[in-house]
């Protein structure tokens, strides 16, 4: 498998099939006498920034904890709970219960609900 | 019966598309201040987004991807964001363009000048996306655009000389005033060849679940639609061409545009001019708000529909709200809507190739497109055109701002 061309930069989505960001960056890692391996793949727009600057993902990443629990570390999805489907990889967890979709549940928390016919 | 009534909404959806301020705006210059003499990039740029329409849908009905999440996924982080940026930043030029063209025309409704204007028309834009399907956008504000074919009937109702409009296609270099020839040549250029309209007619094919059932009626759809917005355009520029360029009248304030069908027509036609402008400019509104909420939602893997409700997509709801109130500042602040639509024409111009060359090299993949990549003619043309677009915007804007100053 080609990991940049069919993995990384890929559209993820969850256990129910709803998006849940992409895979901005992959994890490998580096075993003793065997061929390295991919352990992760991170989604987070830490992971992001850094591939366009390191200096500006590191003035972001404590800025991303105050989206709540989980944030401010790239968040890691083990390979093995990966399978393709169709256009995208799924993941076989509710993206609900992982930080990837804290923004837009404050957005809806705090500003969407407010608005009439949100 | 059900897919002809599909492609003839979708021809009259593309007409809407096609015909907005940008294109009424320059094609009335062009023909104000060089007569039948510019009909010529009319045609380039007809053809030119014609073609990549028909790649956008084709793209989205066989890979099942849009453009935005193809080009993600096939150029990475730092192509993304630069794209991004740039079509952020040139198209937000371009709503606040229509912003105030909705603002002009609600002006000469009603005598309010623009600035009183900018807030409302942002909040009815913004509450047809927020409260609203897909269907009803695309559906209803094209069915009204089809006001704008009252152009057409004034335009023949004048008896042009049909020859010397013939004349006007094939390009010809300009007798006098030749900063001011290219640099409309470019703004008409970059108000045919609108990135959003390639990348907004992708998400819709993904919208309505075409697949690869829907080519041959997307491509009726791309070049019919298409083809019939250029003939509008054209039938602008033959209007301006025929009232205002036997009397040396330049265009240089929306004001000016009701002068060419109220000659013709009487009070009606100054009614048809301010329908088709604020219908148009509206539509194109919506249209421009959604394509980018469309292009950051899918690079960045978020939840986007305008078929679902915003609280089930709410960085992509509040994303759209934010451009189309950003973009009505403008209009706010007094800055002329003629004046917008002119630089941001040219400064869509300008930037073609980021998108459109990139996006050709999508069109040539087999993983995304099978049997069905580009032919050769497609290829050449668009990128033969979108260059010619480009290099002409980068040497006549100088020219235009030294000139102008």
């Amino acid at each position: 498998m080609n990991l940049v061309s069919e993995v990384l930069d890929e559209q993820l989505c969850d256990s129910k099939g709803k998006p849940a960001g992409r895979v901005d960056g992959i994890v490998l890692e580096l075993r003793d006498d065997k061929p390295p391996r991919v352990a992760y793949v991170e989604v987070s727009p830490i992971t992001f920034l850094s591939r366009l600057s390191r200096r500006l993902a590191w003035w972001y990443a404590p800025r991303d904890r105050r989206f709540g629990e989980g944030r401010g570390v790239p968040f890691r999805i083990p390979w093995t709970r990966l399978t393709r489907s169709g256009p995208s990889l799924q993941m076989d967890i509710d993206s609900e219960a992982t930080p990837i979709v804290a923004v837009e549940d404050w957005l809806r928390r705090h500003i969407v609900e407010h608005i009439p016919g949100g | 019966m059900k897919r002809i009534l599909d492609i003839a909404l979708g021809i009259v959806t593309s007409v809407g598309g096609f015909l907005e301020i940008g294109s009424i705006a320059t094609a009335a210059q062009a023909g104000a201040s060089f007569g039948f003499q510019l009909a010529w990039a009319i045609a380039l740029g007809t053809v030119c987004i014609a073609f990549l329409v028909e790649m956008g849908g084709r793209f989205a009905a066989v890979s099942k991807h849009t453009i935005a999440d193809a080009m993600r996924e096939r150029f990475g982080v730092p192509f993304f964001t630069t794209l991004t940026v740039v079509m952020l930043g040139v198209s937000l030029l371009v709503l606040a363009a229509e912003v105030g063209g909705v603002g002009a025309a609600l002006k000469m409704a009603t005598g309010l000048p623009i600035p009183v204007w900018a807030i409302p028309v942002a909040l009815v834009a913004w509450g047809l996306l927020w409260y609203t399907t897909f269907g009803v956008i695309e559906n209803g504000v094209s069915i009204l655009g089809l006001v704008t074919v009252a152009f057409v009937v004034g335009a023949v109702k004048l008896h042009p000389n049909y020859g010397e409009v013939a004349r006007g296609f094939i390009p010809s270099l300009p007798k006098e005033d030749a900063a001011k020839y290219w640099f409309t040549a470019v703004s008409i250029l970059g108000a045919s060849i609108s990135p959003y309209l390639f990348f907004f007619y992708s998400s819709g094919a993904i919208e309505d679940k075409w697949d690869e059932t829907y080519l041959w009626s997307n491509r009726a759809i791309a070049t019919i639609g298409m083809g019939f917005g250029g003939f509008l355009s054209v039938a602008v520029l033959v209007l301006a061409a025929m009232i205002f360029h036997p009397h040396n009248i330049d265009v240089e304030h929306y004001q000016q545009l009701p002068e060419l069908l109220s000659p013709i027509l009487g009070r009606p036609g100054f009614w048809l001019v301010v329908a088709s402008l604020a219908i148009a400019c509206l539509g194109a509104t919506l249209e421009i708000a959604l394509a980018l909420a469309y292009l950051v939602a899918q690079g960045l893997g978020w939840t986007w529909g305008e078929n679902v409700k915003p609280r089930q997509d709410a960085r992509f709801c509040l994303l759209y709200t934010v451009l189309v109130f950003a973009a009505s500042i403008f209009s706010l602040v007094g800055v002329d809507p003629l004046k917008m639509t002119q630089i941001s024409m040219s400064l869509t111009a300008a930037s073609l190739p980021i998108g459109v060359l990139p996006f050709l090299v999508l069109m040539n993949d087999k993983s995304y497109l099978h049997d069905h990549t580009n032919r050769i003619a497609g290829n050449i043309v668009v990128m033969f055109i979108s260059l010619l677009a480009s290099v002409l915007a980068i040497i006549s804007i100088p020219l235009q701002i030294v000139g102008s100053s």
